[in-house]
């Protein structure tokens, strides 16, 4: 049955979302080779528009398209009245996202690199414990709409996952980090040195005491700051109003050092695409431009609802209905060198990575963060890892001042590129 | 599709392997503040092949797709045949079961209409609007979600099972100008849709607590005696030390084994910690697990000694103990890990009035809000609390964080409430493949010493 077809003669608006994927995941755990996986994913969701009212409903049986009919139109007889009207065929940016070779990666080579990882990381620290997860596959998804969109997406999605245990009496150190790209990419290991280099960095040990001081974010320890405002941003959280940045269009927020932009249609990365899961073309969205808040992230129902225009930012899984989205997130980088920051620090904390990330009242701002990884900063230099430090503030009144923000950034879990980022007065808390 | 089943089974080149086929239908309703976010059902259908070989690893094919579940088999040998244990996995001896199970519910949600449904959530959504202007915004979710799951394997097991569940959620969020307070309520059990009817109360408790917390001062930190309520103090077990049980996790981390030797003393003589998968009506009950052992009770702490671990068949094997019925699946898309079913604290003899009489000052903790551990160390944000002076329950306050070292905060549990319940909201447990139904059962307890951080 073409479902399109089908439901055009039962409800005014009709889209059809079909996806397909495959993936092959290969696993170390403490060091060795673990387990093997293959994951194959089908399934179809469909949004139906009838009376005004629209309806969802997702199926991955594709035995059962009836009922998913029935679904769909019973969910709309009690959906939500909304305006909202499905796109027609866009013209869109070029955005490579997918390549043969990810897809031909054989099972072997996945391995190998693999043991090179676990080598890497042991050799820097024998006692460690290594988990690597190795993932590539390939996933195909269309989206045809009544109006006469027509898009399809293949996407060759690799993953490296890397984490590090090391426990040395009651010292225990945790590190993850992670590599994603959909066209293959030489340089695997970057990611491995650097977690190599804070490894050897741990090893020594430094003081710290309580106080306001000023704090480095690494581009991991960043996301604290990140967090906050990725919420922040979200059309939904606007429009329902618990967005600090709700009604602030206009304003300067932030430090000008601050320029925030949202990108899909940078190659290779994990959420770019040449359009977005409503079939709305994707473009460069910028957030906020030093420190001047110009826009918000939209799909199209939060669009419909606020009264403007999406953003190209819907995103949804097979089982839900879209929502916006951030895609690839990024806060630009700046003038200065990190190690010129560095230099500058008299006395001082850089954070590399932080415990109960998002836990609390995260959308208000507000963080209070245990430390995982951070080191002490001394005249000048990076003098030695600290333990049992927090950190606490409000981003929405620390990043008013931004002392420096560095030249150099990093991709983060995949889809966040951030630079070092310096605040010169954060209240930072030593267990004595 | 036994035949089918049983065909893929018999051409396995594998030591060993499992078929564990799902279908499962769910409707949701729900609403955010003024709007109704969504009314829909779907459909969830798939299956997962997990082969083991002893001098390779354990090899996994997920899927959507079941017509070809021949061709699943062979990949999932050499899925296996990739993976390189160091020593060869075994798998504890279970019995060979053959069973069909299915569940007869009083007023069987899937026989409820969805304007009925998306009606509930209405009024109750409507509840916690209405309460007050104080209130600036909502959740209030439906869900009910009814799986078949069949599992096979190549030893000559047999089960079809029938998993129902319903959760009625609701959250209030109010504020005060910058000050913003959320409280939440939910109900959830493997029953039928009068489970979650008429309870009004739930949503109006969510609203009221929400409004209230905007007066509340925050705690002030310190050392307190602190009592937890139920649904806290089965968290707390559940949390800080069910997962240290879990032998997935001791196995493997030499630490852990030394943490968590058999016969060392947790707590002081009244205290006894179980994990029961049997229990009829709770929602971590299966009379199987997915690897497809009967569920029972284990023992963990009894009289305060450390007395038993959660296995699946591979740790068992592992450890040379007997397999418990913990090796749970969060659906077809995972293999079974080891994972608590309805853990809790055993009741007691003392009453709370009594529990709270001597107490000049403490803190009375309720409900979870958010927490983390780290191997023996743990922090805990309690929902709401109260002080406690003079022996009786004062002001509400907010804030409570609860944080310190679990070895010495077991042994400071001094009292044990003779009002024990199993919480009927809907708990879940996160541990590596997201949501899983668990129970979390426990009375009043009383910790003595517990580092409070206030703001």
């Amino acid at each position: 049955m073409d479902l399109l077809s089908e439901l055009q003669r039962q409800a005014d608006q009709v889209e059809v979302v079909e996806i397909e994927s495959e993936s092959t995941e290969v696993g170390f755990e403490a060091n060795r080779l673990k387990s093997s996986q293959v994951e194959g994913t089908k399934g179809v969701a469909v949004r139906v528009v009838v009376d005004g009212k629209l309806g969802f409903a997702a199926s991955s049986d594709m035995s059962a398209l009836d009922r998913l009919v029935t679904n769909a139109l019973e969910s709309a007889a009690y959906g939500d009245e909304i305006p909202i009207v499905f796109p027609g065929h866009q013209e869109a940016p070029q955005v490579r996202t997918y390549d043969q070779a990810i897809v031909d990666l054989p099972i072997a080579q996945l391995v190998e690199i693999g043991r090179e990882i676990t080598d890497h990381i042991l050799q820097i620290e024998p006692d460690a414990q290594v988990n690597v997860a190795l993932e590539r596959g390939v996933q195909r998804a269309s989206i045809r709409n009544q109006a006469g969109a027509d898009v399809s997406f293949e996407r060759s999605p690799l993953s490296i996952f890397l984490e590090v245990q090391r426990v040395k009496g009651d010292d225990v150190l945790m590190m993850f980090d992670m590599h994603g790209t959909t066209v293959w990419d030489e340089d695997y290991m970057g990611f491995v040195r650097q977690i190599g280099e804070k490894l050897e960095r741990a090893k020594r040990s430094a003081t710290l005491k309580s106080g306001h001081m000023p704090v480095l974010f690494a581009p991991e320890g960043a996301l604290v700051l990140g967090l906050p405002l990725m919420l922040g941003i979200n059309g939904k959280n606007v429009y329902t109003g618990v967005s600090p940045m709700r009604d602030k269009i206009g304003a300067t927020l932030f430090d000008g050092k601050l320029t925030l932009v949202d990108d899909a249609t940078i190659d290779a990365k994990f959420a770019s695409a040449a359009y977005d899961d409503e079939g709305v073309a994707h473009r460069r969205n910028v957030l906020v431009e030093q420190g001047v808040l110009h826009s918000f992230l939209y799909d199209l129902k939060t669009a419909v609802q606020s009264g403007v225009e999406s953003t190209g930012n819907a995103s949804r899984g097979l089982f839900n209905p879209p929502s916006p989205s951030p895609t690839n997130l990024i806060f630009q980088s700046g003038e200065t060198p990190l190690a010129e920051i560095i230099a500058g620090i008299d006395e001082g904390l850089l954070v590399e990575d932080v415990l109960g990330l998002g836990q609390g009242n995260v959308i208000s701002g507000a963080f209070s963060n245990s430390l995982s990884l951070a080191f002490k900063i001394e005249k000048g230099e990076i003098v030695g890892r600290v333990k049992d430090v927090s950190i606490a503030g409000n981003i929405y009144e620390l990043l008013r001042e931004i002392a420096a923000v560095s030249r150099e950034s990093k991709w983060v879990y995949n889809s966040f590129r951030l630079p070092y980022v310096l605040l010169p007065d954060v209240n930072v808390v030593a267990k004595k | 599709m036994r035949e089918q089943i049983h065909a893929a089974l018999a051409r396995s080149k594998a030591d060993y392997t499992e078929i564990r086929l799902e279908e499962r239908e769910s409707t949701t309703v729900a609403y955010r503040g003024q709007d109704l976010e969504t009314a829909q059902a779907v459909i969830d259908a798939g299956g997962i092949v997990r082969a083991m070989c002893h001098d390779g690893g354990w090899g996994v094919v997920t899927f959507n797709d079941r017509s070809d579940l021949l061709e699943k088999v062979d990949q999932a040998y050499e899925c296996a045949r990739v993976a390189q244990s160091e020593q060869p996995i075994e798998l504890a001896q279970i019995l060979i079961s053959e069973d069909r199970l299915s569940v007869n519910l009083e007023d069987d949600f899937r026989g409820v209409s969805l304007a009925d449904k998306k009606a509930l959530a209405e009024r109750y959504n409507q509840i916690l609007l209405t309460h007050s202007d104080k209130i600036v915004d909502t959740h209030c979710t439906y869900n009910d979600t009814f799986s078949h799951v069949t599992f096979a394997n190549s030893e000559g097991t047999y089960i079809e099972d029938e998993r129902p569940m319903v959760t009625i959620y609701t959250v209030a969020i109010a504020r005060d100008g910058d000050n913003v307070q959320t409280a939440t309520e939910s109900r959830s059990g493997q029953e039928g849709f009068g489970f979650v009817q008429e309870r009004e109360t739930l949503a109006e408790a969510a609203a009221q607590r929400a409004v209230a917390l905007l007066a509340a001062d925050s705690v002030v930190g310190g050392q307190y005696p602190v009592v937890l309520n139920p649904r806290l103090a089965g968290v707390f077990i559940h949390e800080a030390f069910g997962h240290l049980s879990e032998s997935d996790f001791v196995y493997e981390n030499p630490r852990a084994q030394e943490m968590m030797v058999l016969g060392r003393r947790f707590g002081q003589d009244i205290l006894t910690v179980y994990d029961d998968g049997s229990l009829p009506g709770l929602r971590g009950t299966h009379k199987y697990d997915d690897e497809g052992t009967p569920t029972g009770r284990a023992d963990l702490i009894k009289d305060g000694i450390l007395v038993g671990r959660l296995h699946s068949r591979e740790t068992a094997a592992k450890m040379g103990e007997s397999p418990t019925g913990n090796a749970r699946a969060t659906g077809y898309r995972y293999p079974p890990i080891v994972r608590m079913t309805n853990t809790a604290i055993e009741g007691g003899d003392i009453s709370f009035e009594n529990m709270i009489r001597d107490i000049e000052l403490g803190v009375y903790a309720c409900d979870m809000y958010g927490g983390q551990t780290a191997l023996e160390n743990f922090s805990f944000s309690s929902a709401y609390a109260y002080m406690i002076r003079d022996g009786a329950v004062a002001e509400l306050v907010k804030d409570v964080i609860l944080s310190g070292n679990l070895f010495t905060t077991l042994m400071n549990i001094d009292a044990i409430g003779d009002d024990f319940s199993w919480s009927k909201s809907g708990g879940s447990c996160g541990k590596g493949q997201g949501g899983l139904p668990v129970t979390f059962g426990a009375p009043h307890i009383r910790i003595q010493d517990v580092v409070i951080g206030g703001k």
